[in-house]
């Protein structure tokens, strides 16, 4: 069984507030997908960049699209767990992966679409007594290049 | 008629060679032992045997139980009570011997003695009677010996006809390889056509001869010269080759034994063969040639001849059961290392390999079948070892306490160098360390863990740590 029917699959699409970062730090501020921005990039300079993944973590919970008690042990306790991740830039509408792995063996995926000029998106998973153990999200682009490893356990 | 013939094609040539073997070494024992005490206990325990068969095959519980317990203490006390005989016929001085003649009587080198020691007081002119019984009785004839029970040599022998010991005018008995006794008087020959330079020894001598089927050898004082005396006649010896051929006719030995005597060794001997021959065929077909009994096992299979370079990475079955049949007493005998069941990988290529196992692949003991194997057919995938390198990944188990929250966490080093098969690394893509506790934590730090590797055939690369570091941050829930 590959899929797991029990989880939840979020994908954002950037309502209207989008989260970025500054430095180590998280800083977010309104955004129409419309509206420029001064981080935006326009026309054939968009086009020569690379999607870039500019935060990504395990976390509790997201709220407004902001990682609450971002960690890398989980208790089975705490009911679920999101796995975050931010991208600027973003060229150009693409498809990503969250691919959810309980000791090598895949649980879940998730598809997500991102939206130029940047794009905050997660997913998660409900926690079972049985998924207690150690656990790693593999970021994916659509072509299923890994991007980036996100590893943690899931514990008493 | 037709059974027979068909019974007979069964019969291998390595059956025949096998009851041929069993049978020389049967016959051999035979010519080894006999004639020694050993050899009549021995024929004793297997009468024994015999008797607990037919006991036991006529519902004797209480004889069958007591005369198994007798053979089975009878067959050790043969080996410590006759030990020495035992060690003195298989003492192979010469291998020829002991794989084909006969063992070498003692008699013959005593004889051989005598003889040389005999010519040897004729050149130094000491008189002897030297008297060798057959089997009558002497003791009616012979008077006045004295027991002396000394094993026979050179020295004692000139000793004994030395001119000034007290007893040298006597006659000496020889009996087996001693000087039963000494200074023995014998009966004078009453006989007119005896030569007149023949003195007392020789009418003494003679008379014996005359007397019984003693044969008596005389050497003279006065002429050196050596002669035997037998029945009614008596003659003068020249060499001692000749005294040893006289002696051994007298003795019935091999050399010298009479045509008739040799004539019955001979029919002694191929008796003892067509016996063993017979015993050991019975034995054999009694052994092999009753097929009621059947016994299932389970063996390991094992997997040989693996091609260079190549590891096994996925066998279907790692044991088979084999039912095999053959007589009760073999099937019973069977231990587990016996049968063995091998595959051989000598032409298997990278991949998945399909092996239908035949009775080929099966050893067993001689005389035992093959009746079924299950699984008959087993599959093996090779594949070709590599080196990969390969995340590491802590294994934490256990709670944290509850105010506490690990914000972060490396692992130093980050990644491992894996030796595997190629197909096994494509499927391994973390490797764990052991379980790591988290209920003592209490403040951020670090910890080294060791690292298992699983499938258990994987192994590191030389220079891969076995253990890892592993850094923590530990911060307050808020």
């Amino acid at each position: 069984m590959l899929w797991r029917s029990w989880s939840l699959i979020f994908c954002f699409l950037s309502l209207f507030f989008m989260p970025t970062f500054s430095g180590d730090g998280f800083s977010a501020w309104a955004q129409d997908r419309s509206v420029s921005t001064p981080g935006e990039i326009h026309g054939s300079e968009a086009a020569e960049q690379r999607l870039t993944l500019r935060k990504s973590t395990m976390c509790e919970r997201v709220e407004n699209l902001r990682p609450v008690r971002p960690a890398t042990v989980f208790s089975a306790s705490v009911g679920q767990v999101s796995a975050f991740t931010a991208f600027d830039p973003v060229p150009e509408p693409t498809l990503i992966f969250h691919r959810w792995y309980h000791r090598d063996e895949l649980s879940t995926q998730t598809r997500l679409r991102l939206y130029p000029p940047r794009w905050s998106t997660y997913s998660m998973i409900q926690l079972r007594e049985t998924d207690k153990g150690p656990w790693r999200v593999e970021v994916t682009d659509e072509n299923g290049q890994i991007i980036k490893v996100l590893r943690f356990s899931i514990t008493d | 008629m037709s059974n027979l013939l068909e019974f007979l094609t069964t019969v291998r040539w390595q059956d025949v060679v096998d009851i041929l073997i069993n049978s020389y070494i049967l016959f051999r024992l035979y010519v080894l032992f006999q004639g020694t005490n050993a050899f009549r206990v021995l024929v004793g325990i297997a009468s024994l045997w015999i008797l607990q068969e037919i006991a036991a095959s006529l519902g004797l519980i209480l004889t069958s139980w007591a005369v198994r317990g007798i053979t089975a203490a009878a067959a050790i006390i043969i080996i410590v009570v006759f030990r020495n005989e035992i060690r003195s016929a298989l003492q192979a001085r010469n291998p020829r011997t002991f794989f084909w003649g006969s063992p070498h009587p003692q008699k013959v080198s005593s004889i051989e003695l005598i003889a040389e020691t005999a010519f040897q007081m004729g050149k130094k002119r000491i008189g002897a009677l030297i008297v060798f019984p057959g089997k009558d009785d002497l003791s009616e004839v012979i008077h006045g010996g004295i027991p002396w029970d000394g094993t026979i040599s050179q020295e004692m022998l000139n000793s004994i006809f030395w001119p000034k010991n007290p007893v040298h005018d006597g006659a000496i008995i020889i009996s087996g390889d001693k000087v039963a006794e000494v200074g023995a008087l014998l009966p004078l020959s009453q006989r007119q056509d005896l030569p007149t330079f023949y003195g007392t020894r020789h009418r003494a001598a003679a008379g014996l001869a005359e007397r019984s089927d003693a044969l008596v050898v005389v050497v003279s004082e006065e002429r050196g010269r050596v002669t035997v005396a037998k029945d009614n006649w008596i003659k003068p010896i020249a060499q001692p080759e000749e005294l040893c051929q006289l002696l051994r006719q007298h003795f019935n030995l091999s050399d010298g034994a009479s045509e008739k005597e040799k004539q019955r060794h001979k029919l002694k001997m191929s008796l003892a063969a067509a016996l063993s021959l017979i015993i050991v065929t019975g034995v054999w077909f009694g052994f092999t040639r009753s097929h009621h009994t059947i016994i299932a096992l389970s063996i390991p299979l094992e997997y040989v001849n693996r091609p260079p370079g190549y590891e096994i990475l996925e066998t279907s079955a790692d044991e088979v059961r084999v039912q095999l049949y053959g007589s009760s007493a073999l099937i019973r005998s069977l231990r587990p290392g016996q049968v063995q069941a091998r595959i051989d990988l000598g032409k298997a290529i990278e991949g998945r390999n399909t092996f239908r196992i035949t009775q080929d692949n099966i050893s067993m003991p001689p005389g035992v079948s093959l009746n079924r194997v299950e699984p008959s057919v087993v599959e093996v995938t090779l594949d070709v070892p590599v080196t990969r390198e390969i995340a590491v990944q802590v294994d934490w188990v256990g709670r944290l306490p509850d105010h506490l929250i690990m914000v972060d966490m490396r692992v130093n080093p980050s990644t491992v160098q894996v030796i595997g098969g190629s197909k096994i690394l494509e499927r391994v893509s973390t490797i764990y360390t052991v379980p790591v506790r988290l209920d003592t934590l209490s403040r951020s730090g670090s910890l080294t863990a060791p690292l298992i590797l699983t499938p258990p055939s994987l192994k590191m690369a030389p220079g891969s740590p076995e253990r890892v570091t592993v850094h923590f941050i530990l911060d307050e829930r808020n």
